[in-house]
C-alpha cells in the first residue's frame, strides 16, 4: 500500500538524519574538544550507534505492519529502553491489581453467600439473612459494582475493541462531570434515595459512557482512511442497542410518572431523551460519513447536511432542557445538576445557528459577488486549489484579487473569515457592495481595477455632497491630467446593462438581489445609461397579479427598492465627484493654457467641456428618472422600514438634487 | 472518498515524504489516524540549537486547513516562544482573532494557504531568531535578551539532551 511505503520512507529519512548528524557532531566534538577528554565523543558515538542499531532493528522487526509499536517508538524517542520496560512493568502491575480486586470481591461474596446458606440451609431465609446484615450487603454491593465494571469491559471489547488514548481521556473527563452532577441530583431527591435509585443512576452513567464512546468513534471516521467492516458492524449494532435501550427507559419513566406522579423517574426520562437525541445525531453523522466514504468523488454537500442536522438536534436538545427545567422548578427546585449540560446545549445550538447563518451568507456572497473562473483563468494558474490542494476542474470561483479557489472550499473558509486566503484582501469590503451577479465575461476582465478604484472616492464625497464647492484635493488616479478618457470604467458592459434594463427590477427566482449596475460604471459620456428600473409602459396590459408583484408588497421588493435608492445615491455622489474633477481640471487647464502649446490645449480642453456638458445633461435625467421611484417608495409605511441612516442619505440626495435644479 | 481534511493531510504527508525539506521529518504517528502527527526538527546551523534533533507533536483539528494545528515539543525546550510544556507560540499557528499575547498582526496569521511544511520551516526560523517581544516563556525571553551566554549554555545542554548525549 502507498501509505506503508510512505511511512517506510519517513523512517529512512529519519535514520539518514541521525546518521548524518552523528557524523557532524562527531567532527565538531573532535575539533572542539580534541585536547580535552576523549571520553565524551566516544561515549556519544556509542550511544548514537546503539540508538541507530535499535531503530534499524525495530524497523526490520516491525516490517511496517505493527503501527502501535511504531507509535511507541516515536513517542519514546527521547527515552531509553529502561523507561520502556518500566512502563511495561507498571502496566503489568496495574493489571495484576485489578485482577486481584476482582478475585477478592468474588471470594468475599461467595463466602458471604456460602456462610448464609450454611447457617440457614434454605434459600429464602438466607436471602433475608444477607439483606439484614450490613457487612454482607456491603460485600454484595461491591460485587455488583465489580460485575458492572466487568460487563462494561466486555461490552467495550465487543463494540469497540481497543480504546484509543483520546477516547479514554474524553471518557474520564466526562465521567467526572457526570458523577458530580449525579451527586448534585442526589441532593434534590433525598427522599427517594434508595438502592434502586443508585442502581438506576449507575445504569444511566454506564449507558452514557457508551454514548460518549460511540460519538467519539464516529467522529474518528473522519480522521482515518481505513474503515473496516468490523467498524461498521460494531457502530451500527451499538447505535441500535443504545437507541432501543434509551427508548425503553424513556417509556419506563413516562409510565412511572403517569401512574405514580412526579418522581426521580422524571430526571431519568429526560436524561434518556437527551441521550436519544445524541444517538440520533451520531446516527446521522455515521450515515453521512459512510455515504461520503463510499463515494467515488468528494461530496460537497456533506458539510451543509451536517450543519442542518446539528441545528435541528441542537434545537430539540434546548427545548428538552427548557421543558425539564420548567417542570423541575415547578415540582421540586432548581435542578443545579442540569445547569451545566443545559448551558452547553444552548451554546452549541447558538454555534450551530450562527454557523448556518454564516454559511448561508457565504454562499450568497459567492453566488452573487464573484464570477466563476473560466477555463482560461484555470489554465493561467497552476490549477491547484490552495485550500484543499486538489486540482480544480469545475466549480471554481475567482475573487476580486484574481485568486481562484474551489467554490466549496471558499464557502467553508468564508464561514470563518471574509478574506482571500492567499492575499488576505477583505473581499466584502473590496467590491462596492452592490456589484451584481456574475458579470458577462467581457466585464470580468475589467472588474478588478474598477473594484479597487471604487471604494476610495465615495466616503469623502458623501460628506461633501451638499456643498456647492467642496474643497477637495485633486485625485490623481481618478483623472490623470490630459488623459480624460482613461477612466477606470468598464466600458464594454454598458450596452449589455442598458439592454437588460427592463428585466432588472424584478428580482430573480432564487431571491437573489436584482442585477444592479456597479455604481461607477456610469460614465459621464453617456447620459441615461443607468436609469433606475421603470415599470413597463402599458400598465393596462398587465394582470392583477403582475401589477401586485410590481407594486411590491413583498419584502424583497422593498429591499430591492432600497437598494436601487442607495445605488442612485452613489451614482449622484459619483456624478458630483466627477463634476468637481472637471471643474478642477478646467481650472488647471485654463491656468496652464498660457504656457502650453496649441496641441495640448485642443486635446485638454475639448474633452472636459464636452463631457462636462454631457454630465450636466445627465443630471436632470437622473433626477427625473429617479424621482418617480423616490415618490413611490416614500410611503410612510415603507419609510418606517428604512434605517435612520438611509433616511439621512435620501434627504441628502434630495437636497443635492434641489440644489442642482436651482443652479 | 474521505473527508476534505483527511485528503489534504494525506496530500501533505505524501509531499513531505517524497520531497522532504532540509531539516524536517514529519508524518502521522499512526496511519490509521491522520490527525496526530509527529515530527523531528533539526536545530538550524549557526545557532545555539545547532545539531539538535527535536521531536514534536502536531495535532490537527477536524476542520483543518480552516483552523490551524497545534504544535508541542515533546522534548525539553528552552526558548522565548515555546511554553515550558513545549507548546509552540508563533503567529502562523494562531487563527485570526485569537491573539494570546497581543503582538501579532493578522497578516501573519493562519490561513489555509499555510501547510505543515511552512509551519515547521517557521519553527526552525523561530529557533534561529526568537521573538523576544511576545514571550511565551518569560524567563527564556529575558535570558535571551540579557544573558545570551547563559542562554546558549542551556540551549547546548538541550541539544545534547535531545541527542541523548551525556552532558
Amino acid at each position: 500500500m502507498e501509505l506503508k511505503s510512505l511511512s517506510e520512507r519517513k523512517r529512512r529519512t529519519f535514520l539518514r538524519y541521525l546518521d548524518r548528524l552523528g557524523k557532524a557532531k562527531d567532527e565538531d566534538d573532535g575539533e572542539a574538544e580534541s585536547g580535552e577528554t576523549k571520553r565524551k565523543p566516544t561515549n556519544w558515538m556509542e550511544e548514537a550507534e546503539k540508538r541507530l542499531e535499535l531503530l534499524k532493528l525495530r524497523v526490520e522487526k516491525d516490517g511496517g505492519d505493527d503501527d502501535d509499536k511504531d507509535d511507541d517508538d516515536w513517542d519514546d524517542f527521547g527515552s531509553s529502553d529502561e523507561d520502556l520496560s518500566d512502563i511495561e512493568i507498571n502496566e503489568k502491575q496495574s493489571k495484576m491489581r485489578i485482577e486481584l480486586v476482582i478475585l477478592g470481591s468474588l471470594v468475599l461474596s461467595t463466602s458471604v453467600v456460602g456462610n448464609a446458606y450454611y447457617q440457614k440451609k434454605q434459600f429464602y431465609p438466607s436471602v433475608v439473612h444477607i439483606t439484614k446484615s450490613n457487612p454482607s450487603m456491603m460485600v454484595m454491593y461491591i460485587q455488583a459494582l465489580v460485575i458492572v465494571v466487568l460487563l462494561g469491559k466486555l461490552m467495550k471489547k465487543i463494540f469497540f475493541g481497543q480504546l484509543r488514548a483520546a477516547e479514554v481521556e474524553h471518557l474520564i473527563d466526562r465521567s467526572w462531570y457526570a458523577i458530580t452532577e449525579t451527586c448534585l441530583a442526589f441532593t434534590v431527591f433525598r427522599e427517594d434515595f434508595s438502592t434502586k435509585f443508585v442502581a438506576l443512576f449507575t445504569v444511566l452513567l454506564f449507558l452514557k459512557a457508551f454514548h460518549w464512546l460511540v460519538e467519539d468513534r464516529v467522529d474518528y471516521m473522519e480522521r482515518s482512511p481505513i474503515i473496516s467492516w468490523l467498524f461498521h458492524f460494531r457502530v451500527t449494532s451499538l447505535l441500535l442497542v443504545l437507541g432501543v435501550l434509551d427508548w425503553h427507559f424513556i417509556q419506563v419513566a413516562y409510565y412511572a410518572t403517569l401512574t405514580q406522579g412526579a418522581s426521580v423517574q422524571l430526571v431519568f426520562g429526560f436524561e434518556y431523551a437527551i441521550l436519544l437525541t445524541m444517538v440520533a445525531m451520531v446516527t446521522v453523522k455515521y450515515a453521512l460519513h459512510t455515504y461520503d466514504i463510499n463515494r467515488e468523488n468528494p461530496w460537497e454537500d456533506k458539510a451543509v447536511f451536517l450543519l442542518y442536522a446539528e441545528l435541528a438536534i441542537g434545537f430539540i436538545k434546548v427545548i428538552l432542557y427548557m421543558m425539564f427545567m420548567l417542570i423541575m422548578i415547578r415540582v421540586y427546585t432548581l435542578p443545579l445538576f442540569a445547569v451545566r449540560p443545559m448551558y452547553l446545549a444552548m451554546r452549541s445550538f447558538k454555534k450551530a445557528l450562527s454557523d448556518v447563518i454564516l454559511s448561508r451568507r457565504a454562499i450568497r456572497n459567492l453566488n452573487t459577488l464573484y464570477p466563476d473562473a473560466t477555463a482560461e483563468d484555470l489554465a493561467n494558474t497552476d490549477n491547484v486549489c490552495i485550500i484543499c490542494r486538489e486540482e480544480m476542474v469545475t466549480g471554481a470561483k475567482k475573487l476580486p484579487c484574481n485568486h481562484i479557489f474551489h467554490a466549496t472550499c471558499l464557502r467553508s473558509w468564508f464561514q470563518r473569515q471574509q478574506t482571500c486566503p492567499t492575499c488576505r484582501l477583505e473581499v466584502l469590503r473590496a467590491p462596492g457592495n452592490p456589484i451584481g451577479n456574475p458579470a458577462p465575461p467581457a466585464a470580468a476582465n475589467v472588474r478588478p481595477p474598477q473594484q479597487q478604484a471604487a471604494p476610495s472616492p465615495p466616503p469623502p464625497q458623501a460628506a461633501n455632497a451638499p456643498q456647492a464647492v467642496p474643497v477637495q484635493p485633486p485625485l490623481p488616479p481618478f483623472i490623470p491630467p490630459h488623459h480624460p478618457f482613461n477612466f477606470p470604467f468598464p466600458m464594454p458592459n454598458i450596452p449589455q446593462q442598458a439592454g437588460a434594463n427592463d428585466v432588472r427590477y424584478v428580482p430573480d427566482a432564487n431571491g437573489q438581489r436584482p442585477v444592479m449596475p456597479p455604481p461607477f460604471s456610469l460614465p459621464p459620456f453617456m447620459p441615461f445609461v443607468v436609469p433606475p428600473p421603470r415599470p413597463p409602459a402599458n400598465l393596462g396590459a398587465l394582470s392583477d397579479a403582475e401589477l401586485r408583484a410590481m407594486e411590491g408588497q413583498e419584502r424583497r421588493h422593498l429591499e430591492a427598492r432600497i437598494r436601487v435608492l442607495r445605488d442612485i445615491q452613489t451614482l449622484l455622489d459619483a456624478a458630483v465627484l466627477q463634476m468637481n474633477q472637471y471643474g478642477i481640471l478646467v481650472a488647471r487647464l485654463e491656468h496652464e493654457s498660457n504656457n502650453n502649446t496649441e496641441t495640448v490645449r485642443s486635446t485638454g480642453e475639448e474633452a472636459p467641456v464636452a463631457s462636462g456638458q454631457q454630465a450636466e445633461e445627465q443630471q436632470p435625467g437622473v433626477s427625473a428618472t429617479s424621482s418617480p421611484v423616490e415618490n413611490e417608495v416614500l410611503t410612510p409605511e415603507e419609510e418606517t422600514n428604512l434605517s435612520d441612516q438611509e433616511r439621512l442619505r435620501r434627504r441628502r440626495v434630495q437636497r443635492f438634487m434641489n440644489g442642482g435644479e436651482q443652479n | 472518498m474521505a473527508g476534505s481534511a483527511l485528503r489534504r493531510l494525506m496530500a501533505e504527508y505524501k509531499q513531505l515524504t517524497l520531497n522532504p525539506p532540509e531539516g524536517i521529518v514529519a508524518g502521522p504517528i499512526n496511519e490509521e489516524n491522520f490527525f496526530d502527527w509527529e515530527c523531528l526538527i533539526v536545530g538550524p546551523d549557526g545557532t545555539c540549537f545547532e545539531g539538535g534533533v527535536f521531536p514534536a507533536k502536531l495535532t490537527f483539528p477536524t476542520d483543518y486547513p480552516l483552523s490551524p494545528p497545534k504544535m508541542q515539543f515533546t522534548c525539553e525546550m528552552f526558548h522565548p516562544n515555546i511554553y515550558s510544556d513545549g507548546r509552540v507560540c508563533i503567529s502562523i499557528l494562531h487563527a485570526p482573532g485569537d491573539d494570546p499575547l497581543g503582538y501579532e498582526s493578522s497578516a501573519e496569521r493562519w490561513s489555509p494557504v499555510q501547510s505543515v511544511e511552512k509551519i515547521l520551516l517557521s519553527v526552525i526560523s523561530m529557533l534561529a531568531e526568537p521573538n523576544d517581544e511576545s514571550g511565551a516563556n518569560i524567563d527564556a525571553a529575558k535570558m535571551w535578551r540579557d544573558n545570551r551566554a547563559e542562554f546558549d549554555r542551556i540551549a547546548t545542554r538541550i541539544v545534547r539532551k535531545s541527542l541523548n548525549i551525556p552532558l
